[in-house]
């Protein structure tokens, strides 16, 4: 592997000295093939040990490593460096308060998850073996299921930026995935939440979400489906 | 915990579903609107007494009303919603919603007082 001069511009803010956030930038050499987590760790490990950020799985599973890259929402752990050239601006997700650096509170992201009721509710009675689905039912749901919660859609949706009592879309999308799931009983409670100006019709189909979602989920899409299935319910 | 998604109420079913209806009205009469202004009169030459002619028949003030009443509607529930997101706070909502209210209706006033005359007007 080549080693490659790079350039990188990161926002950072330690709340125990910085009063707001600022640029600080890095000249450093890595492999041309790292990825952004790759050129952080080097950062970090290397050059500068009070850079915060999150990290986990290295696998763009856990979703703890949504960033903003050049202006784009990213997973740092899947993102080569090649895709941006070699000059990297390196923020935090927008929309969120910054904890520290790369770092922000997704308290308010989960909560919001979790107003919307994100298990199965079952009202019959448990089945012998498991519940049968068929591929049509399963594949309602199927590509909604592969959020893995990292926040970089919500990130990305204008409506989000000013407005922080909007559910959201990464809320959303999980509303869709239960309500359209052929074993859950819970749709009409889910409905009505949704149903309201800070939930469902805020958005307002920009396509920002579907653009972030490092998993390629057509979040824009189901949330349509979600408001005709709103609006047939309240018919 | 309740702030970080606050229930208002208030639906937006009705409004979404009233911006679809009168998108697909928009369309079908933009269409139709092409079709007369700029198909089927391109070949001839028109004159001050043809247009006055279409515009005083029976069907021409209907159509042009609805286009009024949708277009109005489809355009400031457009920006209504707009400036819902951008703007929190109950008074500066209630000040862009009476805006919308009154420029809508002076428009809804002088489009309708236009039809009217088109309508009406004695042709010499």
């Amino acid at each position: 592997m080549a080693k490659a001069d790079i350039s990188v511009k990161i926002l950072r803010f330690q709340p125990e000295k910085d009063k707001k956030p600022h640029w600080q930038v890095y000249a450093i050499a890595v492999d041309d093939e790292s990825t952004i987590l790759d050129v952080l760790n080097e950062i970090h490990w290397q050059h500068d040990g009070t850079l915060a950020y999150r990290r986990s799985c290295r696998s763009s599973i856990c979703g703890s490593c949504a960033m903003k890259v050049n202006g784009r929402n990213v997973l740092a752990c899947e993102t080569p460096i090649h895709r941006f050239g070699s000059k990297l601006k390196i923020e935090p997700l927008s929309g969120f308060n910054i904890i520290k650096d790369l770092v922000v509170d997704l308290e308010p992201f989960f909560e919001k998850l979790k107003r919307i009721k994100p298990y199965l509710i079952l009202d019959k009675p448990l089945p012998d073996k498991e519940y049968v689905q068929s591929p049509e039912q399963l594949e309602q749901i199927g590509e909604s299921t592969l959020c893995i919660l990292c926040a970089a859609c919500s990130a990305a949706c204008p409506s989000s930026w000013p407005n922080q009592d909007y559910l959201g879309p990464a809320a959303l999308l999980k509303a869709y995935r239960f309500i359209f799931d052929s074993r859950d009983d819970g749709a009409d409670d889910r409905l009505e939440i949704v149903n309201d100006k800070n939930g469902i019709w805020r958005c307002h189909t920009i396509f920002n979400c579907m653009e972030a979602c490092p998993k390629k989920i057509k979040i824009t899409e189901y949330l349509s489906r979600l408001k005709v299935k709103v609006v047939e319910n309240s018919l | 915990m309740e702030k970080n998604f606050k229930q208002t109420s208030r639906s937006g079913s009705m409004a979404w579903l009233l911006q679809r209806i009168s998108a697909v009205i928009l369309f079908v009469l933009l269409l139709f609107h092409f079709i007369v202004y700029h198909f089927l009169t391109q070949s001839r030459s028109v004159d001050y007494l043809q247009v006055m002619k279409r515009a005083q028949s029976w069907w021409f003030p209907l159509l042009q009303f609805m286009f009024l009443l949708t277009a109005l509607y489809h355009g400031l529930n457009g920006v209504w919603s707009v400036l819902e997101d951008y703007t929190t706070s109950k008074f500066w909502r209630l000040v862009w919603y009476s805006l919308l209210l009154t420029v809508g209706t002076i428009l809804l006033f002088v489009g309708t007082l236009t039809i009217i005359k088109l309508y009406t007007l004695k042709i010499a």
